[in-house]
């Protein structure tokens, strides 16, 4: 999987958008936002002002969705920030090849198999285990 | 201790392992080997010779020290069966040790040895008798008065001080015994000999001060007094009870309350300041014996010797001089003789007399500490003023000075704020520095003066030259607050954190200023109508042209301190007009001309520009509006169409009745200006038109939002009163149709929409009835719920589900939904339980549409769980079926998404979130089983039917709750305690649906009680034991009376391996025996533990005796072996137990269990 597939910019083509606009102030731990071209999900939320008598600025923390790398981002609070929109699909697992592939059934019935088990050694255990 | 020499040797080489032992634990060498050898002595049975041995004879301190903590450890264990003269011998060597070895310079050898001494001494304190206390007291006495020279006395003075704190509960250590003991031996020692005590260590501290003063250096005399004075502090610490001269019986019950009332006062902010009540029989010693003369001599001639070598401002001697100073302040009770107080007053003016000099003249003593002289002395002189202050009245307070200087106390106490104030102006920093102390301990003190005690939020009255103090105070405050504001409005580093912690500080020192202001109430409303005016005017002067910052911080100061001035925190009531404003008297009969009504108007006239967005822009900013907020509606719950008896009945609450029917008149007049039929209503529309304005032209400003939300909004909707009127305001109906119909406050912060649907729904109170009541709710949220049931009935709803925005919007909808079920009121049950049932499908789809969307499941769940609590209790037969069945639905549909989800992430912090979130839900969850639950404790109405029917829905989500309910999630506290309450409240009613359980969930079940009781937290365990109870109780019944109880379950089982399983009861009675015998718990547990025992052992009697030999056949000492024995036998024979389950059974079970806990616990656990 290559970077540029989950980058976020204008191009000219046509179809649903990909990102939604929503206040600043309104996003919150545990919820999504695109920081510098990427999908996150933002882990942390702070607020503070512009000297005291100033207008609120929200300080997001955020984690790549895809790569896992952490990136910040300082917004007005009541300006729009994008919100991706996160996909997420569910297989179930009809098999694990020798090579350390897994063969997963799609909902339409067909079979997906570029799919690698993980590294971490817990999560392929409890993989396997759950599997026989 | 001659022995043979082979003991000799013998007790050598113990000690040398012992002394190694200790050598290698200091030097980190092998520390867990060295420390099973330390412990192993203090756990070996009586191991006191050796310990006396190396007491007396290793060169190693903390061998020596070690080896006193293994006496302690073996002989408060073995205490009971340890014969009458080993128990004294110990004491005596313990004794006889400290005072041999006085001048040894290890001090906390010393200090371990005696207060081994002095706890042993506690634990044979009610089976020695007089005279065997008395050859002990004889041999200390000796010691204090100074026969065996000054180390031996300072050394005897210490083991008293280890005494006493030994026998006050809070500073006891734990002994294994129950509380009774402690009582018992608090008030023995009160009563015959903490007096005795007090005159020991006056006679010593006597015999040593013509050497202190005569010398200019430090002698050794020095530590025996300073130990002294501290002994007399200690003494005087004690929570003194016996104090009353009524008479015998009565007595102690009547200490019972006023222990606890005196507890409460302390609890009111002045914990600096403890009342010292020793009760009549101490007034020879305090005050008639020219004791404080003395004292305040001995402090006077230390005075002189500061410039001295070994003395300084600082020294132990002076520091505790001083605290006994302080200390006498707050005498108080019936140690005074009944004779008006002239007595006290005497005493305190003795004590005034000698502290003066720390603290008089203020400016001389302020510069003295800018120049590097101590400040303790200052700040312990204002502490004097904050006891003496505390237990008078303004009026004596303030005469007390009048006889030795031309001026009052109060005038004093205001000179001495106004000099700390000034120094905090003019060195303005963040750091704590003396002043800042010093201001806090003042303001106690004034605080203390103006609110007596008994009289919540009254003014006590200053006399005339006091209220001149408090003016000027309360004009310096002001500016200097105003000099701090403006030079802070350009800081902004300061983190939030910080921020939080100063804000709450703050508020009790603005509360602490508004006392001071109502002292002075003529002057200081004109006078802060003035400062606002001048403020408003330099704004609109410099508007556009230059930048008003300053100014705006400066008004923001006003603001906070304005509204203490004028209004008390409600806290959830309605608070009244403050008495000195009640009693504020002008005049001018006309009230707009009311100095008050000026004020409030003229406020609310500048806030009232808000609504303008030019002006808006230019000088309201967020950080303003937040102050606006906060004033609006402090100020509006005290005088916003004022509630008729506000100013009938609150007048006649306080004490002095002179002023009241004056004020009367004079409040009421004030107060019809803002009622119903003058401005009130134009006020209300100008308040709600604002906060509507904040939530919608301040986009993002969370913290002003959580004002105007969470303050002003709810603090409106709290009275009927208003209420009425705010429904018929087109200000408020507004507010409901942008709500409704609009998407403009879908921006707002989803918690805080449930806060205004909250809001809104309760305002339905207001309308004329029932009908129009609900028809009002039903407008407010049909959009809502029609919207969700549109949203659930698209055909795309599997794609269009997952788009960001409409999550969003979802989101904000059950939020919403949220705060108007969780303002159910009986009114508005009937539209409530409507908007629910619509929703009651559309929520199941989306609990299926949004199962990987945690946050939207927990808005799902915790809507539902709010919306049972708010109806469950009015509901129906039919209409309860419904909620029990959808549950029911709700909980299959949750559980099938959840169990064995395994959450695969890159990132260590999103996976602690998904457990997070997991845990929220299973809250959640538990909340909602328990307001089930609560039905059946409202409702006996119900048929016998929809019993069994509620209770199959509980059990059938304890079915589904248990196996995601996993022992890492019982890590979360408030989880596991919801789940253990609601545990042992199902096993408490439905034991009977137990038995039906599958023997998996019952396993499981099973097994997170055995995990309960072996928690930390007492509460948990107790449920667990309730739990326990209720189970072992039922089955035993149950077979009583010849039904199979829990059956299978009870009966044990062979397990395929041919190994028999023992029954659950077998095993609980195993594991409750064990942690009872030898693990460590509280001592409260052991009523609960009995109560659960007694069923264990009826049911399981073959078990019980089995176990029961098993125990006294481990036992190898014959003589513990037969203890053992009796102790079983009447554990479960004396007090004529029966084998019945009533409450008189109950009783004797517990104290048998006490019995025989204290019999034999010392024993079975060295084993």
């Amino acid at each position: 999987m290559s970077d540029e597939e989950h980058h976020f910019e204008s191009k000219a083509d046509a179809g649903a958008s990909k990102t939604y606009p929503q206040q600043a102030g309104t996003i919150r731990k545990n919820g999504y936002i695109v920081i510098k071209n990427r999908a996150c999900k933002v882990v942390e939320v702070s607020t503070s002002k512009t000297g005291k008598h100033g207008h609120a600025k929200c300080h997001f923390v955020g984690i790549d969705i895809f790569n896992g790398k952490k990136l910040e981002d300082i917004v007005p609070s009541s300006h729009n920030c994008d919100v991706p929109h996160v996909n997420r699909t569910d297989y179930q697992l009809i098999d694990i090849s020798e090579d350390g592939f897994v063969s997963l059934l799609t909902e339409n019935g067909n079979t997906k198999d570029d799919l690698k088990l993980p590294t971490d050694d817990t999560l392929l255990t409890q993989i396997k285990d759950g599997f026989c | 201790m001659q022995g043979r020499p082979s003991d000799l040797a013998h007790l050598q080489s113990t000690m040398h392992a012992f002394e190694l032992a200790c050598n290698s634990i200091q030097m980190h060498v092998n520390p867990a080997a060295a420390e099973a050898t330390i412990l192993s002595l203090g756990q070996s049975p009586r191991p006191y010779q050796a310990c006396q041995f190396i007491l007396e004879n290793s060169l190693v301190a903390n061998a020596r020290f070690q080896a006193a903590a293994a006496i302690r450890d073996a002989a408060i264990r073995e205490w009971g069966f340890l014969a009458a003269d080993d128990r004294r011998s110990l004491i005596s060597f313990c004794l006889r040790f400290v005072m041999q070895h006085a001048c040894s310079p290890e001090g906390y050898v010393q200090a371990k040895v005696s207060s081994v001494a002095a706890q042993l001494m506690k634990r044979g304190w009610l089976d020695f008798t007089a005279a065997e206390k008395e050859e002990f007291f004889h041999q200390v006495k000796q010691a204090i008065l100074g026969i065996h020279g000054v180390d031996v006395q300072f050394t005897g003075i210490n083991f008293l001080e280890s005494l006493v704190s030994e026998f006050s509960p809070s500073t006891s250590t734990v002994m294994g015994l129950p509380r009774e003991f402690h009582e018992q031996c608090r008030s023995s020692l009160e009563l015959d000999y903490l007096k005795t005590f007090y005159c020991w260590a006056q006679d010593a501290a006597l015999s040593v001060t013509n050497r202190i003063i005569e010398s200019d250096s430090a002698v050794p005399e020095v530590r025996v007094c300073t130990a002294a004075l501290r002994l007399k502090l200690q003494i005087l610490n004690w929570d003194f009870r016996d104090n009353t001269n009524a008479a015998g019986g009565v007595r102690s019950s009547i200490n019972v309350f006023s222990a606890g009332v005196r507890h409460d006062n302390d609890s009111f902010k002045r914990s600096e300041c403890i009342l010292v009540k020793p009760g009549a029989s101490w007034r020879d010693v305090l005050i008639s014996s020219g004791h404080i003369g003395w004292l305040l001599s001995v402090y006077g001639a230390l005075r002189q010797k500061f410039s001295c070598e070994g003395f300084w401002l600082d020294c132990p001697i002076a520091v505790s001089a001083r605290k006994l100073i302080v200390q006498f302040c707050s005498l108080t009770g019936t140690i005074f003789p009944s004779d008006e107080g002239q007595t006290q007053e005497h005493h305190l003016l003795q004590l005034l007399s000698g502290i003066i000099p720390w603290i008089d003249p203020p400016d001389a003593i302020s510069k003295a500490i800018e120049n590097g002289k101590s400040e303790s002395e200052m700040l312990d002189g204002c502490r004097a003023l904050l006891s003496i202050a505390t237990v008078t009245t303004p009026f004596v307070f303030d005469k007390l000075l009048k006889s030795i200087r031309p001026f009052g106390t109060v005038s004093l106490l205001s000179n001495l704020m106004c000099e700390v104030v000034r120094n905090l102006m003019a060195n303005y920093t963040e750091e704590e520095t003396w002043s800042w102390v010093a201001r806090d301990i003042l303001l106690d003190t004034w605080t203390a003066l103006l609110v007596p005690v008994g009289a919540i939020g009254g003014n006590a009255l200053l006399p005339p030259e006091g209220i001149n103090a408090a003016t000027s105070l309360f004009a310096l405050i002001v500016e200097a607050e105003l000099k701090a504001a403006s030079a802070s409005a350009f800081n902004d580093e300061s983190d939030s954190d910080y921020l939080h912690a100063s804000i709450s500080a703050m508020d009790e020192r603005l509360s602490s200023y508004a006392l001071i202001a109502r002292a002075a109430i003529d002057f200081t409303i004109p006078f802060l109508t003035r400062l606002f005016s001048e403020r408003f005017a330099r704004l609109h002067q410099v508007r556009g042209i230059t930048d008003p910052t300053e100014t705006l911080e400066e008004l923001y100061s006003l603001l906070l301190i304005t509204g203490h001035v004028l209004a008390d925190e409600g806290e959830g009531e309605t608070p009244s007009v403050p008495r000195a404003i009640q009693s504020y008297f002008v005049d001018s009969l006309e009230a707009d001309k009311h100095p008050i009504v000026v004020l409030s108007g003229s406020i609310l006239r500048f806030v009232e520009q808000s609504l303008d967005p030019e002006m808006r822009a230019s000088v309201f900013s967020p950080r303003l509006m937040e102050a606006v907020i906060w004033f609006l509606a402090r100020w509006s719950c005290t005088y916003v169409l004022p509630t008729e008896t506000s100013n009938g009945n609150n007048c006649y609450s306080g004490h002095d009745d002179e002023h009241q029917l004056d004020s009367h008149h004079s409040s009421k007049d004030f107060l019809s200006f803002f009622g119903e039929y003058n401005q009130g209503k134009l006020m209300l529309n100008i308040i709600v038109r604002i906060s509507m304005m904040t939530l919608i032209s301040y986009p993002g400003e969370k913290y002003l939002q959580v004002l105007t939300c969470y303050q002003l909004l709810p603090a409106l909707v709290r009275r009927k009163t208003i209420c009425v009127h705010l429904v018929a305001l087109d200000s408020w109906r507004d507010l409901a149709n942008a709500f409704a119909n609009e998407r403009t406050l879908f921006s707002l912060n989803s918690a805080h929409q449930r806060s205004l649907a909250q809001t809104l729904v309760l305002s339905a109170t207001g309308l004329r009835n029932l009908e129009a009541s609900n028809q009002y709710v039903r407008n407010l949220m049909g959009q809502m719920t029609a919207y969700l049931v549109e949203i659930c009935s698209k055909n795309d709803l599997k794609n269009v589900s997952q788009q960001p925005d409409v999550i969003l919007s979802v989101s904000c909808l059950l939020e919403r939904l949220r705060g108007a079920a969780s303002a159910s009121e009986p009114r508005t049950q009937k539209a409530i339980y409507e908007m629910g049932f619509a929703v009651l499908n559309s929520l199941l789809i989306l609990l299926e549409v949004y199962k990987h969307e945690f946050s939207v499941v927990y808005l799902l769940l915790k809507f539902v769980a709010d919306w049972v609590d708010g109806q469950i209790v009015y509901l129906e037969a039919p209409e309860t079926a419904v909620v029990v069945n959808f549950c029911m639905h709700l909980l299959q549909l949750y559980s099938s998404h959840n169990i064995g989800k395994i959450s695969l992430s890159s990132s260590s912090s999103l996976l602690s979130e998904a457990n997070t979130e997991k845990y929220k839900d299973l809250r959640a969850l538990l909340q909602l089983l328990r307001n089930l639950c609560s039905k059946d404790l409202v409702d006996f109405s119900l048929g016998e039917a929809a019993d069994t029917n509620m209770s199959q829905v509980i059990y059938f989500g304890l079915h589904i709750v248990t196996p995601l309910i996993s022992s890492d999630l019982l890590k979360y506290p408030k989880l596991c305690h919801d789940y253990f309450s609601l545990l042992s409240h199902m096993l408490e009613i439905y034991p009977e649906m137990v038995a039906q359980l599958n023997s998996e969930a019952f396993a499981h079940i099973l097994r997170t009680l055995d995990f309960g009781i072996h928690h930390q937290d007492t509460e948990v365990v107790d449920m667990c034991l309730r739990a326990l109870k209720a189970l072992a109780s039922y089955h035993y019944k149950e077979t009583l009376a010849g039904k199979v109880g829990l059956g299978l379950h009870a009966a044990g089982c062979t397990d395929p391996d041919g190994k028999f399983q023992e029954g659950i009861l077998s095993q609980f009675l195993h594991s409750l025996l064990q942690l009872l015998l030898f693990e460590d718990y509280s001592t409260d547990l052991v009523s609960a533990a009995a109560d659960a025992l007694l069923p264990l052992i009826l049911c399981e009697q073959g078990l019980y005796q089995k176990l029961g030999n098993e125990l006294i056949e481990r036992q190898a000492n014959p003589t513990l072996r037969s203890r053992l024995a009796n102790a079983l036998r009447s554990l479960t024979s004396s007090n004529q137990l029966s084998s019945t389950l009533d409450r008189m059974n109950y009783q004797r079970f517990r104290k048998n269990l006490h019995n025989f806990l204290i019999e034999v616990r010392g024993f079975l656990r060295t084993v």
